[in-house]
């Protein structure tokens, strides 16, 4: 029920005429009568202006989060995206592209990416960046993989306080090679990292590699990871970043990263319910035959002038099959795009002043939730930047959040494991500031908080 | 036609406006000295209008579906709807955060179940799982989930192998092998899974044999209920590869075929624009034996509310953040709607009408290696050009400067110089005909000019070997090999 299959009146009979044949069914002879199917029980098709009209009945069942006072945030971060982010994403001549394989074709598309490759070479300190892969938690997969083709072992170190799904996540990775992800131990009160178990760990010969995230899973940062390439040797280190933070941190190819991994959603990309998100991936250049993904390079044209391509494609699926670095074909390009674009329009000093700004919106938080009773805010006793870990002391994190939604507050999100079974973890909420908070719905949060506490207290 | 692609001597971004001094950022609350950045990040402070103007001069040196046609075999380029467009930016669809409640988020949630529904219709399967993030992280998950079924039962040490025929998309046996498989390729005979080798091959070693139907060959298997029963008589697992599913939308599906457990690619078959190389929307689609190690969570419906479930004991757990691709599945889910039931077959054979036209036009240049009924696209042999002095790679080149893309080329590579043509059911038959004109003219035009070939583009041929060569792999290696405007 639409123009997007062609139906001129005579055009299929023409086609039909051309081929010699009578009927499309012709061109089915191949498939087996017995492999036929009859009706799918899909239903009928619709105009566009019912499918608009079905389609915004079901988006009215969601709540955005511009309805709320959210302090949702992790490694997927809503934030303002300016408008000519998206004014530059839906030139369609971009995102009704496919893959560059066609270099002349696509310089465009190349150079974007070439760009992009650039800037996490600069935010990251490292050498060589890739043109994207899934998400933070692919890359961290990635990375992860990528550590047992430069190094010996069977056993890779993760911190205990990364998210949960990201763990999963480097499981499954973990899983083909029949490798395994063990947990660093952090400190019950500064929810740092134990390098002494790093140290012993990596005595034993056999880890391959050592992941440690900035922000850690806790929202906090961790002045133990500059200590962490020292601790564990030649060892691959890991470093999986936030890319607005990198913009004030020391870049972690300074403090002897190997591969620096992250999330890039928060430059430019709608969080869109979960995706697409953008993987990102940068590594030392004397590993980059052993990198994932694709790679844009500069090179000449036949005139001698500047041109990219896709290059090193030896390493991957479509050229080595089998033995290809990655299986990773599709990626994120057009997110990788977003991420460049949104970098460019805020530049340097308005990424570190967004980053300050969001800073001290979190200190006003913390301080407004830190009276508190039955509230740990923050939980730990370390430096953070835009987001920190809250512990409710009376009921559950559920239920406290539950409480702050009833008050159109997204008060963060719960840090357990939500598979039953699951170990039993503290009742732990990350709460992150956001561009969208100022100080009224921060003591907004503050006062929902206590009653919500009081509420459990009255009513465990 | 005529055609002259914008050639804009557009500098990189860092030469419109080079950093020139070397800033220190100011002191950010909290930051531990130690860990403080000691240098400004290294990147231009440019207007809007700078950055506005410098993208849509890239765009303009770039190819997509809306400017030409766009006929990359096993790509399925057809029309990404406008109206998917706008309603993915809506602020109920963008503008969620997947660790929101369930709650307040019973939309999201209800499309991703309905599309759910509408893909077990569509597959033939019972289960489906909308967390792949691509075709080939659906591949490698359904791997972990076969890895995870034999484990189960005993049967990891043994069935230790992945078998696909020889020419199957590269991504099959490199997620096989991540998925910790040995991979072993079946020869062809005609395009075709050589049934007696097959045979040959399968065993109580076997895990899985992975399956593009129709293949990549734009051949329907015939024998396809033959290869199941052979697969599963071996006690072994049949891994659809969903990528060229549109030739058979509503003619069979993987479940009538036999297939144990697939992956559908959303950018492909569903319209969702491939932006360039990404993002896609993988579907992971599952028969009962594998429906219990779906990754985590599942979409559930309770009375008239929907949920996550994650109490799936069995489950390989998450592969991703979050859980689907919402803003592309949505896309895909206006699609599906829109078409219905006698819209997707429609799709499937419009698709295959195209590509048997275009076949049969373009058989007279070229030859056609395996037998010419075939579906949603088709190869050539570029082998006879050699006798001119011309390759493949020329001809591919010389297209686009008719202002089309170019087929894909040299893939299946058991097919020498080869092309692979597909022209999706979007296409109109003047459309078509002017890529045949296209064709003809590239064909019969001289080697001096093929040789030449792009003329008409932003860049004259690309000197790919020399990218590989001396990597220069961003601005700081440009600057370190003196190679940029700015230091």
């Amino acid at each position: 029920m639409s123009r997007w299959i062609p139906d001129e009146p005579g055009e299929e009979a023409a086609l039909l005429e051309a081929l010699g044949i009578s009927s499309v069914d012709e061109l089915f002879s191949d498939v087996p009568k017995k492999a036929r199917i009859g009706r799918m029980g899909v239903g009928p098709g619709h105009k566009e202006i019912e499918v608009v009209r079905e389609i915004d009945r079901l988006l009215e069942r969601n709540r955005p989060l511009s309805r709320f006072a959210s302090f949702l945030g992790g490694r997927i971060a809503p934030r303002y995206m300016p408008a000519a982010v998206d004014a530059m994403l839906s030139r369609s001549e971009f995102y009704t592209a496919y893959t560059p394989y066609q270099a002349e074709a696509s310089q465009g598309m190349l150079r974007a990416l070439f760009e992009f490759q650039s800037l996490w070479v600069e935010l990251t300190g490292l050498d060589v960046a890739n043109a994207s892969l899934y998400d933070g938690a692919t890359a961290a997969g990635e990375a992860l993989l990528f550590c047992r083709r430069i190094h010996e072992g069977r056993r890779f170190l993760v911190p205990a306080s990364l998210p949960w799904e990201e763990k999963s996540v480097l499981r499954n990775y973990a899983s083909g090679p029949k490798l395994t992800v063990e947990e660093i131990p952090y400190d019950a009160r500064t929810g740092r990292l134990d390098l002494g178990f790093v140290r012993a760990a990596v005595q034993s010969h056999d880890v391959f590699g050592v992941l440690a995230d900035v922000p850690n899973g806790f929202g906090h940062l961790d002045e133990g990871i500059l200590d962490l390439k020292s601790t564990i040797g030649d060892v691959p280190l890991v470093v999986s970043a936030d890319p607005l933070a990198l913009s004030v941190l020391d870049p972690p190819g300074n403090y002897g990263a190997d591969v620096v991994v992250g999330e890039g959603q928060g430059f430019g990309i709608a969080p869109s319910f979960g995706g697409p998100l953008l993987g990102l991936f940068a590594c030392r250049r004397e590993h980059l035959r052993s990198a994932p993904g694709r790679i844009v390079g500069a090179t000449l044209d036949a005139d001698g002038h500047r041109a990219y391509a896709l290059t090193l494609v030896t390493r991957e699926q479509h050229i080595r099959r089998s033995r290809a670095t990655s299986n990773i074909c599709t990626n994120e390009s057009l997110m990788a795009l977003a991420f460049v674009v949104y970098a460019s329009l805020v530049g340097p000093r308005g990424l570190a002043q967004l980053q300050t700004s969001l800073a001290e919106k979190a200190r006003t938080l913390a301080s407004a939730l830190g009276g508190i009773e039955g509230l740990q805010a923050p939980r730990f006793d370390a430096p953070y930047l835009g987001e920190f870990t809250i512990e409710v002391g009376r009921g559950t994190a559920g239920a406290f959040l539950d409480r702050l939604r009833r008050r159109r507050i997204l008060g963060g999100h719960r840090l357990a494991d939500p598979r039953p079974g699951s170990p039993a973890e503290p009742e732990r909420i990350l709460v992150a500031a956001t561009d969208s908070v100022g100080e009224k719905e921060i003591q907004k949060y503050a006062r929902a908080a206590q009653a919500a506490v009081d509420a459990a207290g009255r009513n465990p | 036609m005529t055609f002259r692609q914008a050639r804009w001597e557009e500098p990189s971004i860092w030469d419109l406006a080079p950093p020139r001094t070397v800033e220190t950022p100011p002191a950010v609350p909290g930051v531990p000295e130690r860990l403080r950045r000691k240098e400004a990040v290294r990147w231009p402070e440019l207007s809007e209008l700078e950055v506005v103007r410098h993208y849509t001069r890239l765009s303009q040196m770039n190819f997509g579906i809306d400017t030409s046609s766009y006929p990359l075999g096993s790509c399925t380029m057809k029309y990404n709807p406008k109206v998917s467009e706008m309603l993915a930016r809506r602020k109920g669809a963008a503008e969620m955060h997947p660790y929101q409640p369930e709650a307040t988020a019973q939309g999201a949630l209800e499309i991703f179940w309905r599309l759910e529904r509408i893909l077990t219709k569509v597959t033939g399967m019972p289960e489906v799982s909308l967390q792949a993030a691509a075709g080939a992280h659906g591949e490698y998950a359904a791997l972990l989930m076969v890895a995870a079924y034999f484990r189960d039962r005993g049967e990891s040490e043994t069935r230790t192998e992945v078998l696909l025929p020889d020419t199957a998309h590269g991504t099959n046996p490199a997620s096989a092998a991540m998925a910790g498989y040995s991979t072993r390729e079946i020869l062809s005979k005609g395009g075709c899974v050589d049934l007696a080798a097959l045979r040959a091959a399968v065993s109580s070693k076997t895990a899985c044999f992975m399956l593009t139907n129709p293949n990549t060959a734009g051949l329907f298997e015939s024998e396809i209920l033959e290869i199941a029963d052979t697969v599963h008589g071996a006690g072994a697992m049949l891994y659809y590869d969903g990528a060229n599913l549109n030739a058979i939308l509503g003619i069979t599906n993987p479940g009538r075929m036999g297939f144990d457990v697939a992956h559908l690619n959303l950018h492909k078959t569903f319209a969702t624009p491939h932006g360039g190389g990404g993002p896609g929307a993988g579907v992971l689609a599952s028969g009962e034996r594998l429906a219990p190690y779906l990754p985590i969570p599942r979409i559930v419906k309770s009375g008239r509310k929907f949920r996550l479930d994650y109490d799936r004991p069995k489950s390989i757990g998450k592969i991703k953040t979050g859980y689907g691709n919402f803003g592309l599945d949505l896309r895909a889910y206006a699609f599906a709607i829109t078409h219905g039931e006698d819209g997707l077959k429609h799709v499937a054979r419009r698709s295959v009408l195209n590509s048997n036209y275009v076949a049969s036009r373009l058989g007279k240049f070229l030859p056609r290696p395996f037998r010419p009924l075939v579906k949603h696209e088709f190869v050539l042999s570029g082998a006879p050009l050699k006798e001119r002095g011309v390759r493949t790679l020329d001809l591919a080149k010389r297209l686009l400067d008719e202002g089309v893309h170019a087929p894909t080329v040299y893939f299946p590579s058991l097919v020498e110089e080869s092309l692979m043509v597909e022209l999706p059911e979007t296409e109109s038959k003047r459309e078509l005909d002017q890529y045949i004109a296209a064709f003809e003219r590239a064909i019969s035009d001289t080697p001096e000019n093929l040789h030449a070939a792009p003329r008409s583009l932003a860049v004259r041929r690309v000197d790919e070997v020399r990218a590989a060569r001396e990597p220069l792999l961003s601005w700081k290696d440009l600057r370190g090999a003196g190679k940029a405007e700015t230091p």
